[in-house]
């Protein structure tokens, strides 16, 4: 039941988010990391969402973090596009047992929860933003394999595709012309599930404390120090923690509505 | 293969045995992976215990060999399959204890979790999409349908966060110790858990009803003048279970996600906080042997969703991957 | 349908009967529990082995030690030794001990007992991390008598007393020591105290249950038996979660009460706050003088000046801690205050860096030298705020125009784990004690902490003089002068607060008291008012 509103506040929503990524020190005279005001102040003309635990300015701290968590979001499923999308495609494109071997390995790896995978992973390698961002991303590989490969497949058995062939096209120009948009406009909306739920990932790791240095300014690791002085202070808990769901909630509306857009198999 | 009748039963045992089979081999791939990752990119386990004085440089040779870590990495992966199969996970780095021993002790508190979380997923999953699906149109079923984006959007830390504020709100303050200590531990960290899971069950109970709603034998029901009421429901609500069960499956590999996290928020003792610990400190044996137990629960539930749901409806039967 | 309702009902029954029952059974026993939480969950209980001060707080109630220190006046009184001799070289210590005392095990304690007990702690296979410090120079221990033992040391150590009357020097039923070995006596810990050690299961919990046969309690505990009858210990190891706890009834003490909560919490009537001094080490920094550019004694007086000491101390802790003036906390024997540390100065800071050679970048907000801006790497525990004091030795020295990395170590391994690898510049550790010889283990060139780096022979004597004078106090003292302004001179270290641990009880416990290193509460004491 995706109304028009839905689809509208989201992409608001999100410009907002992305704008704050971009125009961050214009946004806010303050840095993020010092001390401007009274610990745990209430929001005021001065500090115009309160101040934190150490006396850092929140509106601040939002923006900033607003940088921080989405790229490191996009970082993350960029890694498993790539890697993923590759693997798909081969695996499309080799010989049936290569195949099948390949998706099954993949298959196997899906049955550890995506969490758990990416935990492992900064148990061996430490903590630490960068291998949070690493973990998470590899552990969207098998999925995005499994997403890539059906593209790849379903755009290759395309009716027209044997009739471009038929007429004398060349591959180059029917991977050009059919292949890439058709795949791509399909590729794009599942990638933005892929970020919603990587930008999901990469909170909850932080969250609980997977990330190294406390003082960065990463919505997730906001939400934790949030925790702290919960019942008297909520509204560090309340701000981080709105502004990761909002965000999420509009990837994924978006993401919804773009495959909608781009089914090649819609009936109007 | 063997030359069986083609009889449904027959199927249904070579598709039942199929499952099992490509189970075992998962959890394989499973176990394997998840031991090699560890241990290539963690490198030397000795050395965090060397540099906290635990083990002396001249002990430090010796106690490699005692825990075998001196072997090339394939010799001990084959120690450590054949100790699985022993059920031996190790022994922890720091306390020496048997690392199957330590998760022993810890489980009961995660499973009560899990399982109550479930259980309420499950029941506020079936009351929100019946009454998203049923009275379709009313405040109810606009209010049904937001609850049940709100569930699955909301991350479970926050959701949790939420239910320490909602609840202290609610009764001024936290409720002070009323003797039902252990009830009252469980139900906040289940609930929330349990909202969070019943997100993704009442959009499948909402369309699965909305679906069956429609069929020729309810309409022919209640034109029959069956009433509305526990029975028609029950037929209305049968073809909807089967893609529950298997999505059922599937939150099981949230849960474990979210288990860690609610454990977390809520300091309760369990498997996520102990997992949480054991990476921050370094003590492997422990994170790989929750790791493998989560990982072998998901994949057992799973296929054990799919024989299910093949059971409840048996046109499922040929259907490998969805 | 007949059938199927009896059924439902039968079973309503049932679980109605079961109810009562489970009530019934609640109301039976009037047994007296307080439920206490601990704040850490360390990596191995056994006082002798580890060196958690968090272990104490249990422990020190299931044994007694062979002196007790009276926390009003430092005083040693007699425990389970009744008099001793020290020699006029301060060689040797007799002590002559209770012939009148069991182990909760019925063993009978007696000399042989103690011996064990310092061979289990000595015994180089066990790798104790902290008694066998504590032990100091300690050459022999000789059993004279069933009841008589003396222990020789190769020099004087002042500190010989106030080791033996703490927990770590607990004395342990032997019969229990040597039948469990190193690894699983932290399970079954035998000792003579007012409390019996009954279960423990790592992270989750640790029973201990009343010793009624408890009959030799030393004079410095107000009662002679213990009055509850079942203290539960459970863990609390994210500081967010320790108010919740207490406010949602789960736990009825716990310290390291995060300073807002104490603030909140001791303004109702249901709880009530303690605010005990640890003496001992203030939370402070080490300077890694081996490292670049902290190598460099005015650098590292310019990174102290860089810091508002007083305001990260008012921020974080409230009111609650003191601003520490030296390596030593105010209320710890030996502390002096004529060593004060740099004021906070941040343009004498700056310039300090300018005439060191860098230069301000405006336009970077960073101090650069060859275009390479200064990097600095502060690691800190988990522990006592210390990532909030790292947040914001961060923020400053940012400001200042450094490059600053901070990295919090989950745990006491992974934090000399980072000492270890030498990438640091600042580092935060800090022990607890009554005496001041545990600077020693710091500030001494091969000394066990020395995490500054820092290797001076003058300094090395003044520490070993120290202690040796054992037993003057005012030469003592005139060696500590010496040692604090050297290194308040050097610059070893940036002092932050003196550590307040914020105890929260609630209202209706009576009789909270701690002993002299300020963690340990003395269980036997406590009451619950109806």
């Amino acid at each position: 039941m995706r109304s028009r509103v839905i689809v509208y506040s989201s992409l608001l929503w999100l410009s907002a988010v992305v704008m704050a990524s971009i125009l961050a020190p214009l946004l806010t005279r303050f840095d993020p990391l010092q001390p401007v005001g009274p610990p745990l102040a209430t929001p005021n003309g001065q500090w115009v969402l309160g101040t934190d635990a150490l006396g850092r300015d929140t509106w601040t701290r939002l923006i900033y973090g607003a940088r921080l968590s989405l790229s490191a979001a996009i970082s993350s499923a960029l890694l498993s596009i790539t890697i993923g999308g590759f693997v798909g495609v081969i695996s499309a494109s080799s010989p049936h047992w290569v195949d099948r071997l390949i998706m099954w390995f993949s298959n196997a790896l899906l049955s550890i929860p995506g969490l758990l995978l990416a935990m492992i992973l900064v148990a061996g390698l430490g903590p630490g933003l960068a291998t949070v961002i690493m973990a998470i991303g590899i552990s969207g590989v098998p999925g995005f394999v499994r997403i890539s490969r059906s593209i790849f497949m379903q755009t290759r058995s395309q009716r027209y595709m044997e009739t471009s062939r038929a007429l004398g096209g060349d591959s180059l120009w029917i991977i050009r012309y059919h292949l890439l948009p058709n795949a791509l406009s399909q590729l794009l909306s599942f990638s933005t599930v892929q970020i919603a739920w990587a930008f999901l990932g990469l909170t909850t790791l932080t969250f609980l404390g997977l990330a190294g240095d406390p003082s960065t300014p990463e919505w997730g690791a906001m939400l934790n120090a949030g925790r702290l002085h919960l019942i008297e202070f909520p509204h560090l808990a309340i701000l981080s923690g709105g502004a990761i769901t909002l965000t999420i909630m509009s990837i994924h509306n978006l993401g919804i509505w773009l495959s909608r857009r781009t089914d090649p198999t819609r009936r109007l | 293969m063997v030359p069986f009748p083609d009889r449904p039963q027959y199927r249904a045992i070579v598709a039942v045995s199929q499952r099992i089979l490509d189970g075992l081999l998962t959890a394989w791939v499973t176990v394997t992976f998840t031991f090699f990752a560890l241990r290539i990119a963690a490198g030397d386990p000795l050395a965090s215990l060397l540099s906290q004085g635990l083990i002396t440089h001249e002990n430090v040779e010796q106690i490699r060999i005692q825990l075998g870590l001196d072997q090339p990495l394939l010799t001990q992966y084959m120690q450590f399959l054949s100790s699985l199969l022993h059920g031996d996970l190790g022994k922890s780095l720091y306390t020496k204890r048997s690392v199957s021993q330590i998760i022993f002790e810890q489980l009961p508190s995660t499973i009560e979790l899990a399982l109550s979380a479930l259980l309420i997923g499950l029941i506020l999953g079936i009351i929100i999409g019946t009454t998203a699906a049923w009275k379709r149109g009313s405040l109810g079923a606009i209010l049904a349908e937001s609850l049940s984006g709100l569930a699955t959007a909301l991350p479970v830390a926050f959701t949790g966060i939420l239910g320490i504020l909602f609840v202290s709100w609610l009764i001024g303050g936290l409720p002070g110790n009323i003797g039902l200590s252990s009830v009252k531990n469980l139900l906040l960290p289940a609930s929330v858990l349990g909202f969070a899971s019943a997100g993704p069950i009442a959009r499948v109970i909402q369309s699965g009803l909305e679906e069956s709603i429609q069929k020729p034998y309810i309409l022919a029901a209640r034109a029959r003048g069956i009433s509305g009421g526990l029975r028609l429901f029950w037929h209305a609500l049968r073809p909807a279970l089967p893609p529950v069960i298997s999505l059922t499956a599937l939150q099981a590999a949230f849960l474990f996600g979210g288990t860690v996290i609610t454990e977390v928020v809520f300091s309760r003792p369990g498997l996520g906080r102990l997992l949480i610990s054991s990476i921050l400190q370094g003590d492997f044996p422990i994170a790989q042997g929750i790791v493998i137990l989560a990982a072998l629960l998901y994949t057992f539930s799973h296929h054990l969703a799919d024989i299910l749901a093949m059971v409840i409806d048996p046109r499922l039967e040929n259907e490998h991957e969805k | 349908m007949k059938p199927k309702s009896s059924k439902h009902i039968l079973f309503i029954l049932l679980l109605l009967i079961s109810c009562m029952i489970a009530s019934c059974k609640n109301t039976d026993q009037q047994k007296q529990v307080i439920t206490y939480g601990l704040t850490l969950a360390p990596s191995g209980i056994d006082p002798h082995i580890n060196a958690s001060a968090e272990l104490g707080i249990p422990l020190s109630s299931v044994y007694d030690t062979l002196v007790f220190q009276n926390p009003e006046n430092g005083e040693f009184v007699p425990g389970l030794a009744e008099r001793w001799t020290i020699s006029d070289d301060g060689f040797t210590y007799t002590f002559s001990l209770r012939d009148d005392v069991t182990f909760h095990d019925g063993t009978a304690f007696d000399a042989q007992a103690v011996k064990t007990n310092i061979e289990y702690i000595l015994d180089p296979d066990h790798v104790s991390q902290k008694a066998s410090l504590m032990l100091g120079p300690l050459e022999d221990v000789k059993v004279i008598d069933s009841h008589t033992i003396s222990f020789r040391l190769s020099e004087p150590f002042a500190p010989l007393l106030d080791s033996l009357a703490q927990v770590y020097l607990g004395i342990a039923s032997p019969t229990a020591l040597e039948k469990w070995g190193p690894s699983e006596y932290q399970f079954h810990q035998v000792g003579t105290g007012p409390y019996r050690f009954i279960e423990y299961i790592p992270n989750d919990h640790l029973t201990l249950e009343r010793n009624p046969d408890y009959a030799w309690a030393p004079e410095i505990y107000k009662n002679d038996q213990a009055q509850i009858d079942e203290i539960r210990f459970r863990f609390f190891e994210d500081p967010a979660t320790r108010s919740l706890a207490l406010e949602s009834g789960e736990i009825d003490i716990i310290g390291e009460v995060p300073p807002y909560d104490a603030a909140r919490l001791a303004e109702s009537e249901n709880f009530q706050l303690y605010p005990v001094a640890i003496p001992g080490q203030p939370l402070q920094f080490f300077f890694n003088t081996q490292n670049p550019p902290t190598d460099n004694v005015q650098v590292r007086l310019a990174l102290i000046q860089a810091i508002d000491r007083a305001f990260i101390t008012e921020t974080i802790f409230g009111i609650y801690s003191p601003v520490a003036e030296g390596p030593l906390s105010a209320s710890t024997l030996g502390y002096s205050s004529n060593y004060p540390y740099p004021d906070y100065d941040f343009d004498q800071a700056r310039s300090t860096f300018q005439n060191l050679g860098w230069e301000y970048d405006e336009g970077r907000g960073q101090l650069l030298k060859e275009g390479q801006p200064l990097q600095i790497q502060i690691v800190v525990p988990t522990w006592g705020s210390n990532p909030e004091v790292g947040q914001l030795l961060e923020a400053a020295w940012e400001k200042l125009g450094l490059e600053v990395s901070l990295e919090v170590a989950p745990g006491f391994g992974p934090l000399k784990q980072a000492h270890d690898s030498g990438n640091y510049h600042a580092i935060g550790i800090n022990f607890f004690g009554t005496d001041p010889d545990q600077l020693r283990s710091f500030f001494r060139s091969d000394g066990f902490y020395n995490w500054s780096g820092y290797q001076d022979p003058v300094l090395d004597s003044l520490l070993d003089q120290a202690v040796q004078a054992s037993l003057d106090l005012n030469k003592r003292q005139a060696y500590y002068d010496q040692i604090f302004e050297l290194i308040r001179n050097e610059a070893l270290i940036l002092p932050i607060r003196d550590y307040v641990n914020l105890v929260i009880a609630r209202s209706n416990i009576k009789g909270l008291r701690f002993s002299s290193q300020g963690w340990f509460p003395f269980l036997i004491d406590l009451s619950i008012e109806p």
